[in-house]
């Protein structure tokens, strides 16, 4: 079970994203905290046609653009990227009619779940999903949302900028270790 | 006259509790947050930022130490041993509500000077070493690599308060970081190295 979490500011541009793979598998946990998240490669998506289409966690043999960094799981980053991109329309509509701060699960593709948290500040915690695991979820957003504030905090993180603390990383992985 | 430990913490502590306007810490350390980053961001240079922190700190201590005079009514510290416990127990207590444990070392250099003419007792050089707990200026933060590297001591406003403070009762001391827990280091640390009495300072005034 692999979850991916993405943080994304108000104007939707990345601040942060983490692969976790629950302990349980055994492939170690590898993370993708790139500083520059590479956009949405219009050269990738004849690759992740292909992956739409077969749909599955197999070991695909696409090119992997340089900037993100190859999973050892092999299910396709540009597949990921996509689905939590495509969420983020939902997750508007979601959050009109809506004014919890967890969205529970907005959307869903094949096998991947997609479950979003919104701040009081507009940011927005996706968390891509394959098992149900609302409690847990919740949990684990709130802890990041508790972590996200603490790096708020910090006078010199410049606001909606990626986070590259690694003190944020760890206590995100160890919270969702805890929680996932 | 001599005041035990105990009883400066007592009178540290009323200090604290009578002072009635106290801000909220977080407001406090984010403004000093947002102080030191806007003058890294002027100045660019981590030694230089220091040094503006140190004389931001040298212009707040000349004035508030007659604050604290007014308030504690203590008298002259007998010794500069003293002066170290009375800056940690009701000097700091009183400001920021933290008590940092006093460390004293009285080692002089062995050039020092006869100390016969001079009224305290306490030899130029001797130092203490003042370790903070917690240290309510630096709430939330985290240095980046850039700052590590160069050298920035966050909370040096601190030694300019204390030096800023002491030469207003006549003691010229040398204050300084040793160690600063943003820093990664264990623990966060001043030295107050006492240079020399400036008794013979007379007082700008007609006579």
């Amino acid at each position: 079970m692999s979850h991916h979490l993405f943080l994304l500011s108000p104007s939707d541009t990345p601040i942060y994203n983490l692969t976790h793979y629950s302990t349980k598998l055994p492939q170690p946990t590898s993370s993708s905290l790139s500083s520059n998240l590479p956009t949405w490669s219009t050269s990738a998506f004849a690759g992740t046609l292909t992956a739409l289409s077969g749909a599955s966690s197999a070991t695909q043999s696409h090119h992997v653009q340089g900037g993100a960094v190859r999973m050892g799981g092999g299910q396709d980053r540009h597949v990921i990227q996509m689905i939590a991109n495509a969420s983020l329309d939902v997750i508007e509509d979601v959050m009109r009619k809506e004014s919890a701060m967890y969205l529970k699960s907005v959307d869903k593709f094949n096998e991947w779940t997609v479950s979003a948290f919104v701040t009081p500040g507009n940011m927005k915690f996706i968390l891509l999903h394959e098992t149900k695991n609302d409690d847990g979820i919740r949990s684990f957003f709130h802890d990041v949302w508790e972590l996200y504030l603490k790096t708020m905090l910090n006078p010199f993180h410049t606001a909606h900028s990626p986070i590259r603390s690694i003190v944020f990383d760890t206590r995100v992985r160890a919270s969702a270790k805890k929680y996932l | 006259m001599a005041t035990t430990s105990k009883q400066y913490k007592a009178i540290g502590e009323d200090l604290w509790k009578s002072r009635t306007d106290k801000i909220n810490s977080e407001l406090f350390s984010l403004t000093y947050g947002a102080l030191v980053v806007q003058l890294i961001q002027d100045y660019e240079d981590y030694a230089v930022v220091n040094k503006q922190l140190e004389k931001m700190g040298y212009n707040i201590g000349t004035r508030l130490i007659e604050d604290f005079l007014a308030r504690s009514s203590l008298g002259r510290c007998s010794d500069f041993r003293e002066v170290g416990e009375v800056a940690a127990k009701v000097g700091f207590k009183s400001f920021l509500n933290i008590t940092p444990t006093v460390t004293h070392s009285g080692v002089p250099p062995p050039s020092a000077r006869p100390t016969s003419t001079v009224q305290q007792s306490g030899v130029p050089g001797s130092s203490f070493i003042l370790t903070l707990d917690e240290n309510p200026l630096a709430e939330f933060v985290e240095l980046p690599d850039e700052a590590l590297e160069g050298g920035l001591w966050f909370s040096n406003v601190l030694c300019g308060v204390l030096r800023g403070a002491l030469e207003m009762v006549q003691m010229q001391v040398q204050v300084e970081f040793l160690s600063d827990v943003l820093r990664g280091d264990e623990s966060t640390e001043i030295r107050v190295t006492l240079l020399k009495y400036l008794e013979e300072e007379v007082p700008v005034g007609d006579d």
